[in-house]
C-alpha cells in the first residue's frame, strides 16, 4: 500500500507529462525502419519471410478473399489514376507502384489507448507490442488503426494451417496464436530479444547490424533498413537524418523539398516509425 | 370490444378521477394473473428467438468470429451497432421516471413503471453485446479493475473501460430505482397474494407498512436517485458515443457525437415506449390506465425529440461537410451514394420524415397505425446505428482496406436473438410484478380530484361570493 | 417514535384507527396536536397511508430525514476513492511508457470517478433509505391490509387511561375500525 500511493507522489511530475512536454518516455532503444521504394520490386519475398518467421497461419483462398488473412506484412499495389482501365499498353508500365505495409510502430499509437485490457502497449524499446495472452479480442485497436495492419484470428487457425508434418516447421521462438486474439508485426521481437541476450552474455552493448528482421534479411534488393534511432551512428539514424525526417512531429521541416523520405499518415500525428523513400520514375 | 372502441375515442382526460382505489388494486393485481392469449404467444415467440441467439453464440464460441463474416476492416459491424441501439433504448425509461418526476408531470405515473423496466432490460440486453463480440469471450472479466497477484490492471484510458464502468453503474442504479419505486406496490401485492407470490412479495417489500417515516424517507430517496440518474443517463450515452468519437476514424471522430447519441437514445426509447404501451394495453386490458391522452402526450414528446435528433443529425453532416476533411467527407458521401445508401435513405425516411405523421390526431389515436409507426421509427434508429458503424469501417483512411461487407448469419442471429431476450425478460417482469404503479395512480387520482374541487370552489366563490363546501367527503373513494 | 415523551406513565397499549379519508385522519392528528386529547402528544402518533402525504408534516411536525446526507457522503467518497484508486493503479502499471501520453490520465480518471460517484451515491442513498425507513427489520405493531388499499391508519401508543379519550376523538372523526394490542 505505501508503494501504491508513494509512486504517485514520488513521480507525479513524470506521470502527468503529456506528449507536448516529451511525455513519459525513458526509452532505451527506438527501433525504426526505412524502406526504399526505388529498390522495391514488389516480389513479396518479405511477406513470405514474415509467414515463415512469425508462424503466420495461412487461411486458404476463400478466407483470404473474405479479408480474413493473417498477413502481417503485405505488399500493396497502387495504380496511377489516369491509367486505370486505359487500353494502351504502357498503362502498366506507368501505373503500378508497390508499398510494403506493416505495423508502423507509431510512437503515439492510436491502438494503445483504446485497448480495454492494455494488451497492446509501448515497450522501452520504442516498440508497439501486443501481449497475446492478455488480449480478449475486443478488436477496438484494429478499428482505430488507420492503416489496418492488425490481423485478428477469426478462426482457430492453429488447428488448420499446419497439417501433420508442417507443424515441425514452426518457429520455436514465437507462439502460435489461438482464436480470438489480435496479432500484428512485432519488428521480429524474438530476434531483438535474442540479439540483446547475446550482447548481454558477451558483456557488450547491442550494436548496429546485430538485429535483422526477417523481411530485411530476405529482401533481394536490400530495400529495407532496420536499426536503433537512438544510436547516432547506426545506418537507420543516418538514413533518417539524410532524408531530414524526424520523430515527434506531424509536419517535417525539410530544407530540401526534393528529399524522398516521408512517413505515412503524418497529418494524423500518430508518429510512425517507418520511413518510406518515395519512388522516382521517368514521366 | 365495442367498449374498448368507445374508450379509445371518448377518452379526453388522462385518467378518470372518480375511479375507486380498490378498483385500481383489483385491476392491476388481476393483470398479473390472466393476460390475454396474445401474451403467451409473444412470450413463446421471444423464447424461440432467444434460443436462436444461444445457438449462434455456441457456434461462435466454438468456431471463432469468422462466420459472422467480420474481416480485417470490419471488426465490429452489427455487434456494436446493436449494442448502441439497446443502450439507446434504455434512456427513455429514465426520461419518463426521473426527468418527468422532477418537473412534476403526473401523467407519467401510469406508464413509467414499464418504461423503467424497459430501461433495465434493454441495458441487460445491451450489456450482452460487448461481451459476446469479444474474440475470447471467456476472459471478459479482465476488463474489471480487480486486484490481481500479478499487478495487472485494465487500461483506464480505453472508452471500452468507461463503457464497462458506466453500464455497471447505470444497470445497478436503474434496477435499484425500479425496485425502490416498486416497494409500496410490492406491499400491496403482499397483502393480497397467496402461495409463492406471497413469499416473494413479503421478502421484496422489505416490511413496508406505509408509515409516515417510511414515506418521508421514500420521497427523499426517490428524489435523490432521480437526481443521480439523469446525469448518469446522459453520461452513459455520451460515453458510448465516445467509443466512436475518441477514435480517429473518419466519420467517427465527430465532436457532436455525444449529444447526438443522447438525442437518438431518447428518440428510440420513446418509440419503444409507444410500442410497449400499445402491447401492454392490449395484453392486460389496461384501457383505463394507459389512456389515449397519455399516449397522445408520449407521441408529442416523441415528435419533439425526433426533430431534435434530426437537427443534430444535420449538424453532424454539416460540420463534416464544411470541415473539408477529405476522408470524412468521402465517408459521408459514401453513406448517401455508396453501397449502403438504401439503408441510409431508409434511416432518413423512418427517422426524420415519418415522425411528421405524429402531428396528425387520427394517427395518434389509431392503435394499429401507431404500433406500425413506432416500430418503423425504431427500425430507422437501428439503421442509424448501423450507418454510424459500418460505412466508416468500409472506408476509413487506407485505400488498401476499402471494402464492402454484409453481415453473416451469426450476426443476424445475435441481433434477432437480442430482441427475444429483451422481450422474454420484459414479458416475465410484467407478469410477476405490477407494471402499472398502483400507489402512484392513486396519488394522481387523489391530487387531480383535489385540484378539480379547488377549482370548483373557486368558481363558486367567484360567482356567488359564498365559499363552497370545503372538501368533498368522498375524497379517496372507498 | 415515542422518544420524546417525558411522562412517567408507561405506554401499555397500541391503538390503530382506520379512516376512509385522509382529511379525517388529518383532523384527528390536528386535535391531538392542539391537546384536545388529554395525555397524548403528536410524537406518539404514526400515520400509515396508502399514498404519500407530504402535507401531514403540517401537523406531525418536520421529522428528520437523513437520506440526502447519505447521498452526499456516498457520492463524495465514490469520487475521491475511485480517483485515487485509478491513479494508484496507473502509477503501478508494469509498462510505463504510454506512447508519449501521461501515465496518470486525469481526464479519463475523472470520467470514471464521475460514474463511480453516481454508483456509490445511489448505493449509499439506498442504505440511508433502508436505515431511515426501518426496512428489513421484523415488522412490529398493528397493521391492517386495508391500508394498502384505500384506508388511512393512525397508530398511537397510549397508557391505560388515555385509551378512552383517544377512541372518542377517533369516533368524532368517523373512524371505521379500531384495533388495539398491548405492548409487552
Amino acid at each position: 500500500m505505501p508503494s501504491l500511493l508513494g509512486n504517485i507522489f514520488k513521480s507525479w511530475s513524470d506521470y502527468s507529462k503529456g506528449n507536448e512536454e516529451g511525455g513519459f518516455h525513458k526509452y532505451e532503444h527506438m527501433y525504426a525502419m526505412a524502406i526504399d521504394l526505388n529498390k522495391c520490386t514488389g516480389c513479396n519475398a518479405c511477406s513470405t519471410a514474415c509467414y515463415a518467421e512469425n508462424n503466420l497461419a495461412w487461411v486458404g483462398e476463400e478466407r483470404f478473399g473474405a479479408r480474413q488473412a493473417m498477413n502481417w506484412m503485405r505488399v500493396e499495389r497502387y495504380f496511377d489514376e489516369p491509367n486505370i482501365g486505359n487500353e494502351t499498353s504502357d498503362s502498366l508500365d506507368h501505373g503500378a507502384s508497390f508499398l510494403p505495409m506493416m505495423c508502423q510502430h507509431c510512437s503515439a499509437a492510436p491502438c494503445e489507448p483504446v485497448c480495454p485490457v492494455a494488451a497492446t502497449y509501448h515497450t522501452v524499446d520504442g516498440l508497439n507490442a501486443q501481449i497475446y495472452n492478455r488480449c480478449i479480442g475486443s478488436r477496438y485497436c484494429a478499428n482505430n488503426c488507420p492503416i489496418r495492419v492488425r490481423n485478428f484470428n477469426f478462426y482457430d487457425n492453429a488447428q488448420t494451417a499446419w497439417p501433420a508434418p508442417m507443424d515441425q516447421g514452426l518457429n520455436p521462438d514465437i507462439t502460435v496464436r489461438s482464436k480470438g486474439v489480435m496479432e500484428k508485426c512485432t519488428f521480429c521481437i524474438q530476434r531483438i530479444r535474442g540479439a540483446s541476450d547475446t550482447a548481454k552474455r558477451e558483456g557488450r552493448e547491442i550494436q548496429d547490424g546485430d538485429i535483422q528482421t526477417a523481411c530485411q534479411q530476405t529482401c533481394p534488393t536490400s530495400a529495407i533498413t532496420f536499426g536503433d534511432l537512438l544510436d547516432e551512428t547506426s545506418k537507420i539514424s543516418k538514413a533518417w537524418k539524410r532524408q531530414q525526417v524526424e520523430l515527434g512531429v506531424y509536419k517535417q521541416n525539410k530544407e530540401n523539398p526534393e528529399m524522398r523520405g516521408y512517413r505515412v499518415y503524418e497529418e494524423l500525428n500518430i508518429d510512425t516509425k517507418v520511413l518510406y523513400l518515395e519512388r522516382v520514375r521517368e514521366v | 370490444m365495442s367498449e374498448q372502441e368507445h374508450l379509445t375515442h371518448e377518452q379526453t382526460r388522462d385518467i378518470d378521477e372518480n375511479i375507486a382505489w380498490a378498483k385500481i388494486n383489483k385491476d392491476v393485481l388481476k393483470s398479473m394473473e390472466n393476460p390475454r392469449a396474445g401474451y403467451w404467444v409473444a412470450l413463446v415467440g421471444c423464447m424461440l428467438l432467444f434460443s436462436v441467439m444461444i445457438f449462434a453464440e455456441v457456434w461462435q464460441y466454438n468456431y471463432g468470429m469468422g462466420d459472422a463474416l467480420l474481416n480485417t476492416s470490419h471488426m465490429w459491424d452489427l455487434y456494436i451497432s446493436t449494442f448502441v441501439f439497446w443502450i439507446g433504448m434504455s434512456h427513455s425509461g429514465t426520461l419518463l421516471s426521473a426527468i418527468l418526476h422532477l418537473v412534476h408531470a403526473d401523467w407519467r405515473k401510469p406508464i413509467y413503471r414499464f418504461a423503467e423496466a424497459m430501461t433495465t432490460f434493454s441495458l441487460m440486453t445491451a450489456g450482452i453485446f460487448p461481451v459476446i463480440h469479444l474474440g475470447r469471450v471467456w476472459n471478459f472479466y479482465w476488463v474489471m479493475p480487480y486486484m490481481s497477484d500479478r499487478g495487472i490492471w485494465p487500461n483506464f484510458r480505453s472508452p471500452l473501460i468507461w463503457d464497462a464502468f458506466a453500464i455497471t453503474s447505470y444497470l445497478t442504479s436503474s434496477v435499484l430505482f425500479l425496485y425502490i419505486g416498486m416497494i409500496p406496490d410490492l406491499a400491496i401485492c403482499r397483502d393480497s397474494a397467496t402461495g409463492w407470490r406471497k413469499t416473494l412479495y413479503t421478502f421484496m417489500s422489505l416490511g413496508w407498512r406505509g408509515d409516515d417515516a417510511q414515506w418521508r424517507n421514500f420521497r427523499f430517496t426517490y428524489l435523490m436517485i432521480a437526481c443521480f440518474l439523469i446525469p448518469l443517463a446522459v453520461s452513459v450515452h455520451s460515453i458510448v458515443a465516445m467509443d466512436f468519437a475518441m477514435a480517429l476514424m473518419p466519420g467517427w471522430h465527430v465532436t457532436s457525437f455525444p449529444p447526438y447519441f443522447v438525442a437518438g437514445a431518447l428518440y428510440s426509447g420513446c418509440a419503444a415506449i409507444i410500442s410497449l404501451f400499445i402491447a401492454l394495453r392490449y395484453f392486460f386490458k389496461f384501457e383505463e390506465y394507459m389512456t389515449m391522452p397519455i399516449l397522445d402526450k408520449v407521441c408529442k414528446l416523441t415528435f419533439v425529440i425526433a426533430m431534435f435528433w434530426t437537427y443534430l443529425n444535420l449538424i453532424e453532416f454539416a460540420s463534416v461537410w464544411y470541415g473539408h476533411d477529405v476522408p470524412a467527407k468521402e465517408v459521408l458521401l459514401a453513406k448517401a451514394f455508396g453501397p449502403y445508401s438504401p439503408f441510409f435513405w431508409s434511416m432518413v425516411v423512418f427517422g426524420s420524415v415519418l415522425p411528421f405523421s405524429l402531428l396528425s390526431k387520427c394517427v395518434r389515436r389509431n392503435m394499429k397505425i401507431m404500433m406500425t409507426v413506432s416500430l418503423l421509427l425504431n427500425v430507422g434508429m437501428f439503421l442509424e446505428r448501423w450507418m454510424i458503424v459500418t460505412p466508416t469501417l468500409s472506408l476509413g483512411y487506407h485505400p488498401q482496406a476499402f471494402n464492402v461487407m454484409w453481415p453473416g448469419w451469426v450476426e443476424w442471429a445475435m441481433v434477432g436473438g437480442s430482441f427475444g431476450w429483451f422481450g422474454m425478460l420484459f414479458l416475465i417482469f410484467v407478469k410477476v410484478f405490477p407494471c402499472v404503479s398502483m400507489y402512484e395512480v392513486k396519488e394522481m387520482v387523489y391530487h387531480r380530484k383535489r385540484h378539480a374541487e379547488a377549482d370548483e370552489d373557486a368558481m363558486i366563490v367567484l360567482h356567488t361570493g359564498v365559499p363552497g363546501p370545503k372538501k368533498s367527503q368522498e375524497t379517496g373513494g372507498a | 417514535m415515542s422518544g420524546s415523551t417525558t411522562t412517567s406513565i408507561r405506554k401499555t397499549k397500541r391503538v390503530l384507527g382506520l379512516f376512509s379519508d385522509f382529511d379525517q385522519a388529518f383532523n384527528v392528528i390536528t386535535d391531538i396536536k392542539h391537546y384536545k386529547v388529554p395525555g397524548i402528544s403528536v410524537d406518539d402518533v404514526t400515520l400509515k397511508s396508502p399514498i404519500e402525504h407530504p402535507e401531514i408534516e403540517e401537523v406531525l411536525g418536520e421529522r428528520k430525514c437523513h437520506v440526502p446526507k447519505f447521498s452526499f457522503v456516498g457520492g463524495l467518497v465514490g469520487f475521491c476513492f475511485t480517483f485515487l484508486f485509478l491513479a494508484s493503479a496507473q502509477a503501478n502499471f508494469l509498462a510505463q511508457p504510454q506512447g508519449g501520453k501521461p501515465v496518470i490520465t486525469i481526464p479519463s480518471n475523472i470520467v470514471l470517478a464521475y460514474e463511480m460517484l453516481i454508483l456509490f451515491g445511489v448505493l449509499s442513498t439506498l442504505t440511508g433509505f433502508v436505515l431511515g425507513a426501518r426496512l428489513m427489520r421484523k415488522p412490529k405493531g398493528l397493521y391492517d391490509t386495508a391500508i394498502t388499499v384505500d384506508q388511512i391508519g393512525i397508530v398511537v401508543e397510549v397508557s391505560d387511561d388515555e385509551i378512552q379519550p383517544l377512541k372518542a376523538a377517533f369516533k368524532m372523526h368517523n373512524v371505521l375500525e379500531v384495533h388495539e394490542e398491548s405492548l409487552t
